[in-house]
């Protein structure tokens, strides 16, 4: 079996130049059987350091944004914030790692950060092995790409656009819909291109550009900020559906099925009223009732689940005592509770009309 | 960067390959095939490896696991041949992958031996009615990787009219004939324990089974997918003499499943369910598609339709798939609506309502991420 594996190295030679040794461990933990063994060397690694590394925008309120405390906060960070619960037992044990739209992919693939959650859209191409070879968690916020532009510009709609530079941050698909959009109603515009968020709104504010261009949610945040917030417009059109998902490296499956079965998590929680305030009465009502198999099991008070998924047996009230579930997170960051006062609309649960949605956890 | 890596998939020297021949012969060869899948998998090349994609382009036919006594879903029609909901989407894979969606063997695997086909390799996918759960999901579990979900179902009980059996708790003190291995089974057991109620589960290996029983009256009702249930009651001799219990025990998201172990594989099964639920979002049928193609053939300003079709781009590439897949998908098949009515919906005897799987914009389930 030692020469076998040797061999296979062998072959790998020329792969290593391009692929970091660090891979081949994550490549072989991808590849474990089955039951038994179950291995992630993600996992091993976060497990050695004592804390998780999560790659965020850093800068987009709401999201993820350091406040005036120093502290991030934001949907995205708790997120990350729920994986170090569950994985580690403490939410403060995360190292966050500012990316821009460009770097983040290659931050991920390195292995800098163990874990992307950064306002990423899920598309095709990231997604294949033949693209960027991502793993996408299942979305944490749908959102669709939207146009804001100064209330006294007088810009209503698209068209009001012909001839006008936008700002637009580059290597993003906002840049791809855009230029499909404009090109789809024949508007000629000058796209300015600009390689972060923070490059881009302050072009904007400085009045280089008509408009600006990105996610709804996220014209909606940075508006938050800006000093005059009604000073400025979102556009009705929508350009396209963007699910903003969390993202792992393909070869680490099972470190990938951790970060899915977290997100569940907090989507499994609000569908059953279990909140950061009632978790521990939850789990009390669980251990006293043998009858509640399937709240015994989602609390981990009985069944493997998280030793299926390489987490503790109560990986599920760690996370939620430490962020509450999708709802009280979706309120505090986006929603009614914050700055942004975002609707919940198509991120409502799925019994309501939503999109939001766990598979069963048996 | 890419063709490094490619080098390490064919080595250029004889005495190489005749080692890598050997490695071929032994048994850890499927380990040293993944990784070097893998490794191709970490690069930026078009076109990536895949061993279960290999393996059915060199025998030239998919093998698709499914039920085969699911009317509906997978079942024999009067001509001898598998239809429904399920087959289409093993016929949307073999068109996808093959360019041709007869190239096609279909295996009825049962539900206790469904997971063990896929892993040993009997079938490169299961298109079963199988529940999307985390215990298949997980690496400790069965270590399956879900495609996105087909038919979002609900688990349910059916009893005969004349029993006066209209709620679960009716279920008490009697027996009940279920699928072992099934979802409903172990969600049956959970609801009838947690309110306190004894009754006595009657296992079998096959629906054909399970259902011959219970018509035959020795269980006093019957647990399956309530999609399951209507598609049974369908085919009785007298369906008014059996009801569908207005409770739905558990959500049944049913979805195709691959091993974890070839993501590439599982990324093409992916955006190939996608795709159908694209096709229907842009209206694009298998009456509407080559009109649509020429359209987007035409016209170089219609970019996403363009690449959605494979007019421009390299979205199938980045799959290990043609990059006209989608247009060989809605040929054969059409898209997810057409599929949903002809198997289970408006068009069929079943006469399921779209409900949960209607498409996100009328407000059920099914979206598809960008194709970009």
């Amino acid at each position: 079996m030692l020469r076998r594996r040797s061999t296979t190295v062998l072959n790998l030679t020329a792969c290593r130049r391009a692929v970091p040794l660090l891979l081949l461990p994550l490549l072989l933990a991808g590849c474990a059987p089955d039951g038994g063994g179950l291995q992630s060397a993600k996992i091993a690694t976060i497990k050695a350091r004592g804390k998780l590394i999560c790659g965020v925008d850093g800068s987009l309120p709401g999201f993820s944004f350091v406040g005036p405390d120093g502290r991030y906060s934001g949907l995205d960070v708790d997120v990350c914030k729920a994986m170090a619960a569950g994985l580690l037992g403490d939410a403060d044990k995360v190292e966050y790692r500012n990316l821009n739209s460009s770097e983040r992919f290659a931050a991920l693939a390195s292995g800098e950060v163990d874990l992307l959650s950064r306002n990423t859209t899920m598309t095709l191409s990231r997604d294949a092995a033949g693209g960027n070879a991502l793993s996408f968690a299942p979305p944490t916020f749908y959102d669709g790409q939207g146009v804001m532009a100064p209330t006294a510009s007088g810009i209503k709609t698209l068209k009001d656009l012909a001839g006008k530079p936008i700002c637009v941050e580059s290597g993003t698909t906002t840049e791809l819909n855009l230029a499909d959009r404009m090109r789809e109603q024949s508007i000629p515009y000058t796209p300015l291109k600009f390689q972060t968020g923070d490059q881009t709104y302050a072009a904007y504010l400085e009045g280089r550009c008509a408009a600006v261009t990105s996610d709804r949610s996220q014209l909606a945040g940075k508006r938050s900020s800006f000093p005059n917030p009604d000073a400025h417009t979102l556009l009705p059109d929508v350009m396209s559906k963007e699910p903003l998902a969390p993202a792992t490296v393909n070869a680490d499956p099972v470190w990938a099925d951790a970060v899915r079965w977290t997100v569940n998590t907090l989507f499994q929680a609000e569908e059953l009223g279990i909140t950061k305030a009632n978790v521990s009465a939850k789990v009390a009502e669980a251990k006293a009732s043998t009858n509640l198999a399937d709240l015994r099991r989602f609390l981990g008070v009985e069944g493997e689940f998280g030793k299926q998924l390489g987490l503790p047996a109560d990986f599920v009230p760690r996370i939620i005592a430490a962020v509450g579930n999708y709802g009280e997170i979706f309120d505090r960051n986006v929603g009614a509770g914050s700055r942004l006062k975002l609707d919940r609309g198509v991120n409502r649960q799925w019994k309501e009309g939503g999109l939001i949605y766990s598979p069963p956890f048996r | 960067m890419s063709r490094s890596c490619r080098m390490g998939l064919s080595p250029p020297q004889p005495r190489l390959r005749a080692a890598v021949a050997r490695l071929l012969r032994a048994p850890g060869v499927l380990l040293a095939l993944l990784l070097l899948s893998s490794c191709v998998a970490s690069s930026e090349s078009v076109g990536p490896a895949s061993p279960v994609l290999a393996r059915i382009r060199a025998r030239g036919r998919l093998l698709c696991g499914i039920n085969g006594q699911l009317p509906g879903f997978s079942s024999l029609a009067s001509d001898g041949r598998y239809q429904g909901l399920d087959v289409d989407l093993c016929r949307a894979l073999a068109a996808a992958v093959l360019g041709d969606a007869s190239r096609l063997e279909l295996r009825p695997v049962s539900t206790t031996e469904r997971f063990a086909a896929l892993n040993g390799g009997d079938v490169d996918v299961l298109s079963r009615n199988t529940s999307f759960t985390l215990s298949r999901d997980a690496t400790g579990g069965n270590a399956l990787s879900f495609a996105p979900v087909l038919f979002h179902d609900g688990g349910g009980v059916m009893a005969p009219v004349a029993s006066g059996i209209t709620r679960v708790a009716d279920l008490a003190g009697r027996t009940v004939c279920v699928i072992s291995g099934s979802s409903n089974e172990s969600v049956l057991a959970d609801r009838m324990r947690r309110q306190g109620l004894p009754y006595t589960p009657l296992h079998f290996r096959s629906a054909d089974q399970t259902f011959d029983t219970y018509l035959s009256g020795r269980c006093a009702a019957v647990s399956s997918d309530r999609s399951g249930l209507a598609a049974r009651r369908s085919r009785f001799a007298d369906p008014g003499a059996h009801r569908i219990l207005a409770e739905v025990l558990s959500r049944e998201p049913l979805a195709p499943a691959t091993i974890q172990a070839d993501p590439v594989w599982a990324d093409a099964v992916r955006w190939v369910v996608y795709a159908l639920i694209e096709a229907e979002q842009r209206g694009i049928s298998r009456a509407s598609l080559a009109a649509r193609l020429a359209d987007a053939q035409r016209d170089p300003s219609r970019a996403d339709l363009r690449r959605f079709l494979g007019v421009e781009g390299q979205l199938g590439s980045r799959l290990g798939l043609a990059d006209d897949f989608v247009v060989k998908v809605v040929r054969a098949v059409g898209h997810y609506g057409e599929i949903f009515d002809r198997n289970v919906g408006a068009g069929s005897p079943l006469q399921l309502e779209r409900g949960a799987n209607r498409l996100a914009r009328d407000g059920g389930l099914m979206l598809a991420p960008p194709f970009r």
